[in-house]
Parts: C-alpha cells; sequence; structure tokens
C-alpha cells in the first residue's frame, strides 16, 4: 500500500540483491513501471507494505520483544557480580569514568546493595534484585561486555533504538517491519508501550522510521482501554453505524475509482478502511485479558499479592505475548519513563531506585519467559532485556549511592529465538568499569537480533541520502556469536 | 637477544628504508614473525585486512611487508624500526584516539609487545611474505577524463526545441512520438482549476472561485488564473513549505531537552515571503549562504541575516558524547545540506572515504567544510556579543525605542548592582583577614563567591534575588527587540581544515583550504583576508558567487528538476537531491537543460518558470489512462497524461479548514501556533510539563495554515505525521504517499476531523437551508469542487435517513456523520 509516489526504483527496493520476493515489492515495482501492464494489473489490489515477506537468510526467530530499562540499569547490582567490590564502600579508587558528570579518574566505591545468588543448572548468579527472572537463568544469554557510544541519555538511547547517536534514523522496529513485514495485518506490525510516567527521552524519535516511510514507524499502544489512539469511534457512535457510514464512503469512492480504475492508491486507501475496521475489532481483542486464566495472570502479577506494583508491567508483558501470538513482529515495552527516579537513571539513591524498577518488573519479566515457554513461543521469540547503557562502580556524588552512567560496559540478557540458554560472554574488570577480552558494541546487539530474525545484518539496507544505509551502520557488525 | 640483533641491524643497515625493495632479514627474525608476529595478525587482524582482498578495512592489507608499509586510507602503515611513529603500533597499543584496534578487543600486552619488537626489528618476514615494493605515497586523486564527462558536470547548454509551439511541449511531445505514445487530451476546465489552485496555493478552490474560470471564456483565462494565483500570499505558503522540506526545518534542537531554536519561524517566514515576492534564485541562495556578509538593499533589510538561519536548522545535542565529533557532525549538516539542496550532490558520502559512486573524494568534503569553518558552533547563548545563532535585527524606527529600553535597564543594573556590593562589602568584613585582603585585587570574584555563607537567612534570599534580578535584565529580551536565527560572531580566522582520516575528527589528515568539487573543474577560489572588525570569514561570499555563478552546472539544473517535480509529481532527474550516477537520469536531459537555461536567462526568478511549465499542454492533460500508453508507459515517464496525486500532510489539514469555514488566512506569518494534541500524544514525551512544551494555541490560532505548526523535533502531529509530513532530521527531497490503516483511524475517529465534520455541517445547513438534499449538494461541492448530479445526491440522502432510521440520530448528528464521511473519501484527498 506503500506507493511511493515520484520514489526512484533504488530508494523503494531492498538492495539485496533480489533476496526478498513478496507481495509488496510486486506492488510497488508495478507502479513504478517495472513490469508490464499484465504483471501490473494483477498487483493492482491492496497490498500493505507491511505484507509479511520471506526472510533473507534460514530465520531463528518470528517476533522480538525488547523490555527496554530506559535511563540505564546498573550491571553490577543486576546480573554481574563483582564479588571483589564487598567491603570496599567508601574507599576511592583510580578508575577512569565517563558519564554525564564528565571524564573523571578516580571515585568513591559503591558497593553493590544486593546479594547474588546461584540461579538453575547453570548456576548463574543474579542478584536479589530479580528473584524471578533468576529462575529462567537457563533459558538466558547474558552479554557482560556490551558498550555504547555514548553515557548521555539522549544520544544513547537514539544509539539503542537505531544505531545512531545522530537523530533521524529508522528503529531496529522499523529496520525489522522493513525486512519481513507483519504476519498480522489487523495489528500494527512494530508497537511501543510507554511507561505510566510518561515516554522517554526524544519521544516518537525512539520509534520513528527516520527517512523510511512512515508504515514502518512503531504504533504506541496501551494495556488497558483502548489500545490504539483513535482505535474506538467517538463517544455515541456505533460500530453499526460506523459499518453503515464505510459502506457509503466505499460505494463513493468505487463511484470516484471508475475512471481511474489503473490507480493503485486509491484501491490502496479503500482497503485501508476496511482494515482499519478490522483493527478496531480485533486490536482490543488483544487486550482483552477476560480468557486468561487466574493463574496466567498470576504468573505476570496482574493478580496476586504484588499486583499493586507489578500489575502495570505485568499487563504490558502479557499483551506483548498475546501480540507476538498474532503475528506482530516487534514489540517494545518501556520500563521508566520521564526523566529521573521515574526511571533506571539512579543518581542519588541506588537502593530506592532500583528496588522500585526492578520490583515492579521481575515478577512480570519472569511471567513472561515462562508463560512464551510453555506456550511454545518462546523458541520464536527474542526477548531483549536492557538499557540503553550500565551504571559507574563509583559514587556520582560526595554524598549518596548514586551512579554515574557508564557506556564503556553493561550488561543485557537474550533469551529465546534460537538464543543460547544459560550462557554469558564477555567479562567486565573487578569494578565492571571496563570490559575486559571480547566486547560488544550495540550494533553488535542489532546484528544479532536481524540475523536470528532473518535478516543479513550486513545486507539489509535501505536507500537514501546517496548512501545504502544499514542498521549496523556502513562498516557493518557481526552478530555475537557466542550466544547463537 | 632481540634487543642484541635490533643494534646490529641498526648499526648495520642504517639507511635501509621502507622503499628500499629488497631488505634481508636473519633466520631468527624471520622464525619471530613466523611464530610470534603472524599468529596474533591471523587471529585478529587479517579477517579485516587481508583475508578478503577486495574488502580490505580502511584499505590497509597486512599480509605482506610492502602492504603494511604503503598502508590504507590512513596512510603508512609502519615505519620500519620507529614503533613510536608507526600506526599499527599506535593503533594496537590504544595510543592514537580514533584508531584503536582491533575494533572492540585490545590485544594482550605481550601480544602489543610483540607487535611492537617486530616494528622495532624492521618488519622481518619470510621472502614469501615480502610482497611488491610500491610508491609510499599515492597519488593524488583525480577524476577522470571519463567521470568528468557525465551530463550533470557539463555545462549547461540551451538547445533548441525540436519544433514549435510551447518549447515543453516541443521537448515533451518528440520524446512521446519516439516511444509512440499518445498524449493525452487536455483536462476539463473544472479539473484544471482544482488543479491549479492546489498546485499553487495547496488549498482548494471556492465553488465560486471554480465558476469564475469554469465560465471565464476570455482565451487568457488560463493564463490570468495563474497570475491571481502566484499573486497570492498563500502561493508563498504552500511553495515556501517544500523549501522547508529540503533544508530540514524544524524549531526545537532535537535530543534530551529537545530545547527551541529561538525565532527559527522568521526564516520560514523569509522563505515564504522570498517566494511570495518572487526573489531571484541565486538571489535566495545567497542570502541562504551568506545572508550575513551581503551588503543589505536598504538599512533594515534583515532577509539576508535570517536567511542564515538556514545554518541552525539541524538537530544539535547540547551535551555531546563527544564535543569533537558533534563539532564536525554539525558541519556534516551543513555541508549534506548543501551538496544536496544546492548542487544535487551527495558529498555527505565521502566523509569517510571517497564517493562509492561519483568521483567526489573526501579532500571534496573538507574543502567544502573548509568554506564553513568560520561559523561556531551552536549553543545556547543569548548574549549578542557572543552567540553564534542569535542577531538582533530590530528596524531603526524600533531601535530607539529598545535603546530606551536598555538606558533603563542599564541603569536599573546599576542600581542593583550596588546594592548587591553592599551586601557583598558588608559579608566580607565578616571573612578571615586574607580573604578581605584578597577582595580588594583582582580575586575579589572568588572572594564573592564564599558571601553566602556569611549571610543571615534573610540577607541570603535578599542577596540571591538581587542576582537574578541582575541575571534576568540581562537575558530578557527587550518587547522592542527582534532576534533572529541565525549565523553571528562568526570566526573571521577560521582554524585549519584536515581531512579527517575514515571521517574521524581525532585523526587529521592532510589541509585542506575552501574548495569547489574537483570533478567540476573550476579554478580553485581565493580567499580575500578578513578586513578589520569583520564578523566572519568572507569565505561563504566566495561558496555563495560560485553557486550562483551561471557557469555552475548544477545549481539552477537541481532547482529547475525540483520546480518541475512539485509540479507535476515527479523530477526530470527522479532524484532531486542526488544528480550522480547513484540517482536516476534524466528522462528528459535536454528539456532540464533549457529550462535551467531560460531560468538564468530570464534573471532566476521562479513565477515566470511555474507560468511556463503550467501553460504547457502537459500540465493541463487528463490524469485519466489511455490503454495503449498503459502497456509501454505504465509509470507515465515520458508525461503522456498528469500525474493523480494525494494531498499533502498540509494540504489534507488545510483542506479540512477550508472545507468547515475555519480556515484563518488573514495572519501571514509570525511565531508558530500549536495545533492541539490529545492527552495520549502528549504521554509519548519525556516531559513532565506537558502543557510547557505543547501549549495549545487559542483557535483562531490553531485554524491558521499548517505550515505554520510548531515544527517540534520530539512531538508530532498525528494527522500531519500519518500522511507522511517530512521528518525535520534529514532533507526530503520527495515526500512519501503511503496508506496505512491508522491514517484511516484518525480520520474516522480523530477530534480533529470530528469537530471539523461538526463544524461542516452547521456550514451547510447555514448555505443550503434546511433541506437536506441542498445541504448534500452543497456539502459535495465544497469538498470537491463538483456540482453532483441528482443520482448521486438521492443516495446520500438515504444514507442520512438511514442514520435517522435506523440507528436512531439526530438529524444534526446523522448530518455531522455525512459530513465526516465526506471529508473521508478519496476525492476529497485526491487531485486530478
Amino acid at each position: 500500500m506503500s506507493q511511493f509516489c515520484g520514489r526512484t526504483r533504488r530508494e523503494m527496493l531492498w538492495q539485496t540483491g533480489g533476496a526478498f520476493t513478496g507481495l509488496a515489492l510486486t506492488g510497488m515495482l508495478s507502479r513504478d513501471g517495472f513490469f508490464n501492464a499484465a504483471a501490473a494489473s494483477e498487483a493492482r489490489s491492496y497490498v500493505s507494505p507491511l505484507a509479511a515477506k520471506k526472510p533473507m537468510i534460514p530465520a531463528k526467530a518470528k517476533a522480538v520483544i525488547f523490555l527496554f530499562m530506559y535511563g540505564g540499569p546498573s550491571h553490577i547490582d543486576t546480573f554481574d557480580e563483582k564479588p571483589k567490590m564487598v567491603g570496599m564502600d567508601g574507599k576511592t579508587v583510580e578508575v577512569k569514568t565517563f558519564g554525564r558528570g564528565g571524564h573523571k579518574n578516580q571515585g568513591r566505591i559503591v558497593e553493590p546493595r544486593w546479594k547474588f545468588k546461584n540461579y538453575g543448572q547453570c548456576g548463574k548468579r543474579v542478584s536479589d534484585l530479580f528473584p524471578n527472572v533468576g529462575q529462567c537463568v537457563d533459558d538466558i544469554a547474558f552479554v557482560h561486555s556490551m558498550y555504547a557510544d555514548s553515557p548521555i541519555h539522549g544520544s544513547a538511547m537514539l544509539m539503542m533504538n537505531s544505531g545512531k547517536l545522530l537523530s533521524g534514523s529508522p528503529c531496529m522496529g522499523s529496520w525489522v517491519t522493513y525486512g519481513l513485514g507483519s504476519e498480522n495485518e489487523n495489528l500494527p506490525g512494530f508497537v511501543v508501550m510507554l511507561d505510566k510516567t510518561g515516554g522517554p527521552i526524544s519521544g516518537p524519535k525512539n520509534w520513528s522510521s527516520g527517512y523510511m516511510p512512515a508504515s514502518y514507524q512503531g504504533v504506541t499502544l496501551k494495556a488497558s482501554g483502548t489500545p490504539i489512539f483513535d482505535l474506538a469511534p467517538p463517544p455515541g457512535v456505533t460500530r453499526e453505524q460506523q459499518r453503515q457510514l464505510l459502506d457509503r464512503l466505499k460505494e463513493k469512492n468505487d463511484e470516484h475509482m471508475k475512471s481511474r480504475a489503473d490507480n493503485s492508491e486509491l484501491a490502496a486507501r479503500i482497503a485501508s478502511y476496511e482494515l482499519a475496521f478490522k483493527m478496531q475489532q480485533h486490536a482490543p481483542e488483544a487486550v482483552d485479558f477476560s480468557k486468561e486464566s487466574k493463574q496466567t495472570l498470576e504468573l505476570y502479577g496482574i493478580e496476586g499479592p504484588t499486583k499493586d506494583r507489578t500489575a502495570d508491567f505485568g499487563r504490558k508483558c502479557l499483551l506483548a505475548r498475546r501480540l507476538v501470538e498474532r503475528g506482530v513482529r516487534f514489540v517494545q515495552i518501556y520500563s521508566g519513563g520521564a526523566h529521573n527516579d521515574d526511571n533506571w537513571d539512579a543518581h542519588s539513591d541506588m537502593e530506592r531506585n532500583h528496588n522500585k524498577h526492578a520490583g515492579n518488573t521481575d515478577l512480570p519479566i519472569a511471567g513472561l519467559l515462562k508463560d512464551l515457554k510453555r506456550q511454545g513461543l518462546l523458541d520464536s521469540t527474542i526477548v531483549i532485556w536492557g538499557g540503553e547503557f550500565g551504571r559507574q562502580p563509583t559514587a556520582e556524588y560526595a554524598q549518596g549511592s548514586g551512579r554515574d552512567h557508564n557506556s564503556y560496559a553493561f550488561t543485557m540478557w537474550l533469551a529465546g529465538g534460537g538464543i543460547k540458554g544459560g550462557v554469558s560472554v564477555g567479562e567486565t574488570d573487578e569494578l565492571g568499569s571496563m570490559p575486559v577480552g571480547d566486547k560488544f558494541h550495540v550494533k553488535n546487539l542489532h546484528a544479532t537480533v536481524l540475523s536470528q530474525m532473518g535478516l543479513d545484518p550486513n545486507k539489509l539496507s535501505y536507500f537514501y541520502g546517496g548512501l545504502d544505509q544499514k542498521l549496523v551502520g556502513v562498516e557493518g557488525a557481526d552478530p555475537i556469536k557466542g550466544i547463537i | 637477544m632481540f634487543r642484541r640483533s635490533l643494534l646490529a641491524l641498526l648499526v648495520l643497515t642504517p639507511f635501509a628504508s621502507s622503499a628500499d625493495p629488497k631488505p634481508t632479514f636473519t633466520a631468527e627474525q624471520v622464525k619471530f614473525y613466523t611464530d610470534s608476529v603472524s599468529p596474533i595478525l591471523k587471529a585478529n587482524c587479517l579477517k579485516c585486512h587481508g583475508d578478503n582482498p577486495k574488502k580490505l578495512k580502511g584499505e590497509f592489507d597486512l599480509r605482506t611487508r610492502a602492504a603494511v608499509l604503503k598502508g590504507g586510507e590512513s596512510g603508512t602503515g609502519a615505519v620500519p624500526r620507529k614503533p613510536k611513529e608507526s600506526l599499527l603500533v599506535q593503533a594496537v597499543a590504544h595510543t592514537k584516539k580514533g584508531y584503536e584496534m582491533p575494533p572492540g578487543n585490545k590485544l594482550k600486552p605481550d601480544e602489543i609487545s610483540t607487535i611492537t619488537k617486530w616494528v622495532e626489528l624492521g618488519l622481518p618476514v619470510p621472502p614469501d611474505a615480502l610482497g611488491e615494493a610500491t610508491a609510499e605515497h599515492p597519488k593524488k586523486k583525480e577524476p577522470t577524463p571519463e567521470q568528468k564527462a557525465y551530463w550533470a558536470y557539463q555545462p549547461v547548454k540551451r538547445p533548441t526545441p525540436p519544433g514549435g509551439g510551447h518549447p515543453v511541449d516541443a521537448f515533451l511531445d518528440a520524446k512521446l512520438a519516439t516511444k509512440n505514445l499518445t498524449p493525452g487530451s487536455i483536462a476539463d476546465k473544472a479539473t484544471l482549476v482544482r488543479r491549479a489552485y492546489y498546485d499553487l496555493t495547496g488549498l482548494p478552490p471556492t465553488p465560486e472561485q471554480i465558476d469564475a474560470y469554469v465560465n471565464d471564456a476570455d482565451p487568457k483565462a488560463w493564463e490570468k488564473l495563474i497570475d491571481t494565483l502566484l499573486a497570492s500570499p498563500q502561493y508563498g505558503e504552500k511553495w515556501g513549505r517544500y523549501w522547508l522540506d529540503v533544508v530540514r526545518f524544524a524549531e526545537t534542537n532535537g535530543y534530551e531537552r529537545d530545547g527551541p531554536k529561538a525565532n527559527a519561524w522568521r526564516y520560514r517566514d523569509y522563505v515564504i515571503r522570498s517566494f511570495n515576492t518572487d526573489k531571484p534564485y541565486n538571489r535566495f541562495v545567497q542570502e541562504q549562504i551568506a545572508g550575513d556578509e551581503l551588503p543589505k538593499a536598504h538599512p533594515d533589510d534583515s532577509d539576508p541575516v535570517v536567511a542564515t538561519g538556514y545554518y541552525r536548522l539541524g538537530v544539535w545535542d547540547d551535551e555531546p558524547a563527544d564535543p569533537l565529533q558533534s563539532k564536525f557532525d554539525g558541519y556534516d549538516d551543513i555541508v549534506s545540506i548543501t551538496g544536496q539542496a544546492f548542487l544535487g550532490m551527495t558529498l555527505n558520502c565521502a566523509r569517510c572515504h571517497d564517493h562509492k559512486g561519483d568521483p567526489l573524494f573526501a579532500e571534496d568534503y573538507y574543502k567544502m567544510v573548509a568554506f564553513f569553518r568560520d561559523i561556531r558552533e551552536h549553543s545556547n547563548d543569548r548574549n549578542l556579543k557572543t552567540s553564534s545563532n542569535q542577531t538582533d535585527i530590530t528596524p531603526f524606527e524600533q531601535r530607539k525605542l529598545y535603546e530606551k529600553d536598555l538606558a533603563e535597564r542599564q541603569e536599573r543594573t546599576v542600581e542593583l548592582t550596588k546594592q548587591i556590593v553592599a551586601i557583598e562589602d558588608e559579608a566580607i568584613k565578616k571573612m578571615p583577614a586574607e580573604d578581605q585582603r584578597a577582595s580588594e585585587g583582582v580575586d575579589r570574584p572568588l572572594v564573592v563567591k564564599k558571601v553566602p555563607m556569611f549571610l543571615d537567612e534573610a540577607k541570603k534570599k535578599q542577596y540571591s534575588g538581587l542576582k537574578r534580578q541582575v541575571e534576568d535584565l540581562k537575558r530578557k529580551p527587550s518587547p522592542h527587540q527582534e532576534l533572529a536565527l541565525s549565523v553571528n560572531n562568526c570566526d573571521p580566522t577560521p582554524p585549519a581544515t584536515f581531512v579527517n582520516v575514515r571521517g574521524n575528527p581525532h585523526a587529521n589528515g592532510a589541509e585542506v583550504k575552501p574548495g569547489f568539487p574537483e570533478v567540476l573543474g573550476f579554478t580553485e577560489p581565493t580567499i580575500p583576508p578578513a578586513t578589520k572588525g569583520a564578523k566572519s570569514s568572507g569565505r561563504r561570499t566566495v561558496l555563495a558567487n560560485w553557486l550562483t555563478d551561471p557557469k555552475n552546472p548544477l545549481t539552477a539544473r537541481v532547482m529547475m528538476n525540483r520546480i518541475w517535480q512539485w509540479h507535476f509529481g515527479k523530477g526530470l532527474v527522479p532524484t532531486a537531491n542526488d544528480f550522480g550516477k547513484l540517482g536516476e537520469q534524466p528522462t528528459h536531459p535536454e528539456l532540464l537543460d533549457w529550462l535551467a537555461a531560460e531560468f538564468v536567462d530570464g534573471g532566476w526568478t521562479l513565477k515566470r518558470m511555474h507560468k511556463l511549465m503550467m501553460t504547457s499542454s502537459a500540465y493541463r492533460r487528463s490524469s485519466a489512462a489511455i490503454a495503449s500508453n498503459m502497456k509501454a508507459d505504465p509509470a507515465n515517464t515520458y508525461l503522456w497524461r498528469f500525474n493523480m496525486r494525494r494531498l499533502t500532510a498540509e494540504e489534507v489539514r488545510d483542506s479540512i479548514l477550508a472545507a468547515s469555514g475555519e480556515l484563518n488566512l488573514s495572519k501571514l506569518g509570525g511565531p508558530s501556533m500549536y495545533p492541539k494534541l490529545s492527552a495520549e500524544v502528549l504521554a509519548g514525551i519525556s516531559h513532565t510539563d506537558k502543557k510547557a512544551h505543547w501549549p495549545d494555541s487559542p483557535k483562531d490560532e490553531q485554524n491558521r495554515r499548517s505550515v505554520y505548526a510548531f515544527v517540534k523535533r520530539s512531538i508530532q502531529v498525528p494527522l500531519l505525521v500519518n500522511h507522511d509530513q517530512a521528518d525535520p532530521d534529514n532533507s526530503c527531497p520527495v515526500r512519501y504517499t503511503t496508506t496505512v490503516p491508522t491514517q484511516a483511524l484518525g480520520m474516522l475517529n480523530g477530534e480533529f476531523t470530528n469537530e471539523q465534520a461538526e463544524l461542516l455541517a452547521k456550514r451547510l445547513a447555514k448555505d443550503a437551508g434546511p433541506d437536506v438534499a441542498k445541504q448534500v449538494a452543497r456539502g459535495i461541492r465544497l469538498t470537491t469542487g463538483r456540482v453532483p448530479d441528482s443520482a448521486e445526491v438521492a443516495k446520500d440522502v438515504a444514507f442520512i435517513d438511514a442514520l435517522r432510521t435506523k440507528h436512531t440520530l439526530s438529524e444534526a448528528k446523522a448530518m455531522q456523520q455525512y459530513t465526516l464521511l465526506l471529508l473521508n473519501a478519496n476525492e476529497f484527498v485526491y487531485v486530478d
């Protein structure tokens, strides 16, 4: 349905040596005179830009759920244990740090505030912040030596989402839906659920399609009430009434199209109203949890003793599973929004901040992993956990336990979708300040996700501004081999 | 042991150099390479630097000694026996920023010392790894004669139209004939008038305007219509928006704070005004590139300086992770836009490496950067004496008021300062003797910092209050003062510019001077020395003059192609920002050249060119399909018919307001307005105080044209963004036309369309009286321009009746549903 009016072939075609076939491509080619009229007339009917496309390479996964811990969770307080820091609280050490407070050469150690325990068969040690996620470690691959190019939220968020520090590029969800489309045309292919306190810094830039068409941008979804903006008819308008309106609208549009039958854009627009009508039915159904068992609701913390804290994130996680089940390609859920302690940005008091955010999310995340697994969906769904960076081993201010940002080293974890379970790759030094040995850039994470999804990260490209643009940049990046 | 042999080598062959084609090494040295060095290279380096000789990263090959010495893009890879000067060692030891290798994984300390030793030894290798000796420095890169012969780099020569009549048609018809395509018939007058209004003003004609044209029997009626529309202020509002797309216009900086670009709206108004006054395009270019350096047409002529807001529209990170990188990202933004907007050149591709498709080298890119090096980085500094981006443009008469203002302010500041000093002196008296003493000299500011510690609470409050007042006086703009987003306080003697190796600003290569892309074959410019007291370097004037030199092969072609594209839907070169080899080739090169020549010869004025294009038969053709042509040219490449199009995002919103009668055309320009956004949309932003970032404007302000809607990088108006509004982070040469269900949801269920539908329903009752059939007929007329036949009206009336009977809606509600339907119809949002 994306017509790319006036666009060039180069700008609309995948630069993949014809690895892609599929309806959307046919539709676009016909518009641009690639095919003869007979072929064009076959492709004239409605073709969604989000129609499912074949992967470029064998795919392990079909969907992604990115649990974005916005603000930057501390790796050394969660999954990257630093036993040598125990007992060092308050000691001043020489350590190079670079955060919001600039470059520093020494600092006062803030000892991790939580104890670590062994979990699972693999014996992975996880802090008391995540006792429930701890139970899932045999399905999780931890990457402890992640690094990013910026320790500042604004640019680091853009990097984690779009691979670039500079604003204006498409996000990972856009790339995935551009490459693969979506399997359910009644729902958006790329959805984003925000924290109740607000969106992250830069707002829609974090789910923007940048220089790609708007059809690949993320659609914000709510896990209760009316899930999609403008989904419900205004008060007083019934579905039957709207059907009547759409019927007459279609008649009028058909009449208008009679003498313009060659214009597939008009057909696309007619079809889009029918799709919207179907979406009105299917989207609320996706957020209708009434058929979910009590046990499931408890699994996600929507019901049960912790529900006051966990129900909000739990609903989003459950909705993510339901969306993936329905063929949605990319779901991103934010834990934390707005500024300061509304998210994981623990600059003043580690305990207050991380107890709050981990406490709100630990059970729902574990619930999601367990539920996906028992439904047989984990094999085909990649779950990603992490923030835009990690946190420093030392205190940011003279007082308090707050930590500044650390983009030199942090932990992210992945599960499902062909990712190995019970493994940890990469290491950091005794303080968790720098990686030791192999380290992995955000681009390697992106490359891992794309290749598991059946998209060659170094070939999936979009021609813009004179360049074949890629999520992993012109220089390219390899997947993290140790976890796949 | 190695140490000893190293010394021996030094003594024995002190002059052996990298140019030495046949160095000899001892067996021991060779063994050192084979046993110790080679495994490290194999395990860590060769993947990118040798295993795939066709894809060497940085063109650096580590397989042979000669190749290592020769180096890659970053120059010589190693200097035998001089590890400290060897890039290879610097890279693995991480002693040179930007060259840290291998990426992501530093070698172990013993591995680094092995590599260092290897270089110390003069890079011994077995004979089979010596490689062929090559020249140390690659030759200066030059475009080949073949590359220089590319069509876009040739001077524009005015071709003779291949036939009589309208020159545009002569070129197009000749092509149609060779392709055996039948030109379509001329569209009817009702179609043409709607096409012309939307094309030139972005608004639908009123029924009265349609009738006036349709009933005008004057053979010159079409030309008269074009003249009228070109003379209306709505022309600039429509066409200015096209230019704003190209130059990534936005009013905030993006990133965490997404702070405002104060007075950006003046640039928007400048663009609109320039189109409306038919400012010659060469002047328009010169003002944007070097307006601050150009003489003013009259003392109060603020256009040139406002035009330099051009440089300030891009994203700006106020807390960059790497300030130097960010600074050069800023230059990259300017070079990218300047190259693409004016020259159709993707110079940006040559930032990190030579261009992959065009003969544009890294030197060309950095020569262009050098033109802009006097522009200082964007900042939040609002002090006009130092600000890099705000200029006082207060008109002379108003300045008198403002100066009175300033004098008053000055007086008030003196008074407040006296009070401040008094409090300080009092506090200083309580300080230790050394501080008291220091306070008498130049160190007083240091001492003053301690003052609050020596004040009681009440005094402390008074003191900080006074200081704040002084700050406010300094910062607050006078109500009479007018400021423009612009460049200001540029550097008259800019620092040297270097090629950044692999685009890395931390890695300087050769120095470059301001200059033009080599392939275009112009003599390199001489920059006149900056005059005393100059606030800029004068380099940009040189660039501006070159861009608008009639001999420049690209400027006029690129702009004519844009104008063509904006009229016909597709450029003669479909890639309007890229006239290079990776872009598309022109479908009608002679026509493009003829237009470019005509444009320049006619004094670079645009309105003349609009009229020229619009009076062609090609422009007036029907958009209907012709079966035989559909087979041969379904994409209408050769323009046998006119391209039907969807309204742009702004046109959709403006047309809805026009239909409901709410559109406010009376206010031209001025600060932007904020269309109402729902709480759901505002929830997407991070700021807690949503209203501070998006205050709803009063209704009549909101009802202004969409070109006046505030462009905030982190908040988008759903109706506009869903209809493919330009993304402001990059240059947008062509808008997409995407169709997705969320558009339909917004149009059907959105608050804006429903409100407007209600107002349209009221208007119909007012315009047509109580008769529903008459209201329906009026509704169709207002939303499509068409007079409906009775059958259509009857069906619509039946629909309204059904809503009333089947769904028990009131007459008003039923009519509102009908008007909502009208606003959703394809015919409303498509123009033939």
